[in-house]
């Protein structure tokens, strides 16, 4: 799937994650900014990959302010993110949940 | 807003905000505001474009900073709503950290001010869309070109020829006489047999003036300075150090004193990385040529002057739009 437009969801609160999704065209390139980036890093990682694999979007740069988020919030933003990017907020996709 | 007006701006000051001047509180689209359980005045935020102002968060309230952040994040998310998902913040170097710990990196700073950036498309993104040079010597030049004359032609010339590389910005800030569309194209005609220059959009991140609140800094400080100050040290680390440029050519400056005292900050900020050279105006006539008079020219309807100061592709533009630059000066101000 293609990103039609640049999307956020999430906030910059503690135990939050607040993810930016925008066009890119290598691949999944993630920014992430977490003050527990050395310890879960690849698993915040993993999990935005893994939601987007999810929605088939193959190629999108997001941002990403950790604040702790626990992996069902960070698979929940970026939901949210991947449906508001791709333009399908009213089409909820029930297998990714 | 004005019902609050007054206690907000009281708020601001005993959070060490002090200047109000319309520039920077007219700029200002919305503010929020959050309020303690006593009814005092918490903390505040306000956007204007895609620049977040006059954020304070009081001490009394600050809880670890998860105010902050909360203030920080609604920001954003307004910012989002409205459909921009790239902003500044202008704010005190003690702030960079604060500031760094919800996302936003710096551009550059001084010790008296910084400028942060957050979100898509930033600096890196504009920087991955240049071309990169990694040998030889790479030179820069920072353009208005309001509009490209024969004395930027000058300048470009000699970057041509003591450089293998030339990065040409074009200013794309709208606020002159010809759109950045115009300048570009012109600027792009100009210099189209000098092979080793490259025209690009100067985007987001040179000459900022627009954007810079004086409101954090004391009203007797030179203004102009800082934000001259601010610029330079923004071009040094994001814009040469990325890019390989090791000299930045300049025109010298002998009317204008914003110019002049712009010139002398890049001096001093710049080297040792980025040598800075500076070109003395190129004269017709004895007359130094200047965007400036030829502005003014079209204005009073000399035409003998424009052929005199601008090279032949932005004189045919000029004489083929020169009715409608004209009423563009009368009815904008330009």
């Amino acid at each position: 799937m293609e990103i039609k437009q640049t999307a956020l969801a999430g906030t910059l609160e503690s135990s939050d994650i607040q993810i930016t999704l925008s066009q890119g065209n290598e691949g999944i390139q993630i920014d992430l900014d977490s003050s527990v980036e050395a310890l879960y890093g690849p698993q915040i990682k993993k999990v935005i990959t893994d939601t987007l694999a999810a929605y088939d979007i193959e190629n999108a740069k997001v941002k990403a302010v950790d604040k702790g988020a626990l992996d069902c919030v960070i698979k929940a933003r970026t939901m949210a993110a991947a449906q508001r990017a791709l333009g399908t907020v009213d089409k909820p996709n029930w297998e990714v949940l | 807003m004005p019902r609050y007006r007054k206690r907000w701006q009281s708020f601001m000051e005993k959070n060490g905000i002090t200047g109000f001047a319309p520039s920077d509180v007219g700029a200002v689209e919305k503010t929020y505001v959050w309020f303690a359980d006593d009814g005092d005045i918490a903390a505040s935020g306000s956007i204007a474009g895609n620049v977040l102002k006059y954020v304070a968060v009081c001490s009394k309230y600050k809880n670890g900073g998860s105010l902050f952040n909360e203030v920080v994040s609604h920001l954003v998310s307004e910012e989002a709503s409205r459909g921009r998902f790239h902003l500044f913040v202008f704010t005190k170097p003690k702030y960079v950290n604060s500031f760094g710990y919800v996302g936003f990196k710096p551009l550059g700073q001084t010790d008296q001010a910084a400028l942060l950036e957050t979100g898509t498309p930033g600096i890196q993104d504009f920087l991955q869309q240049l071309p990169k040079f990694d040998s030889g010597i790479t030179g820069a030049i920072v353009m208005n070109a309001n509009p490209f004359t024969k004395g930027h032609r000058a300048l470009v010339e000699r970057a041509s020829q003591e450089c293998d590389h030339v990065y040409l910005f074009v200013v794309q800030a709208e606020r002159s006489l010809f759109t950045f569309q115009e300048r570009f194209a012109l600027v792009k005609a100009g210099v189209k047999d000098l092979t080793n220059v490259v025209v690009v959009p100067g985007g987001e991140y040179m000459v900022s003036s627009a954007t810079f609140p004086a409101y954090f800094l004391k009203s007797d400080q030179d203004i102009g300075q800082y934000q001259a100050k601010l610029d330079a040290s923004i071009f040094l680390k994001s814009i040469a150090v990325p890019l390989n440029i090791t000299r930045r050519y300049l025109g010298e400056e002998p009317n204008s004193k914003t110019t002049a005292s712009y010139n002398q900050m890049l001096q001093a900020v710049l080297p040792p990385k980025v040598t800075v050279e500076i070109m003395s105006r190129k004269t017709f006539n004895g007359e130094v040529i200047s965007a400036t008079k030829v502005r003014q020219a079209i204005t009073e309807g000399r035409q003998e002057l424009i052929e005199q100061f601008l090279p032949v592709s932005t004189a045919e533009f000029v004489k083929a739009h020169f009715t409608e630059l004209k009423n563009r000066i009368s009815t904008e101000g330009k």
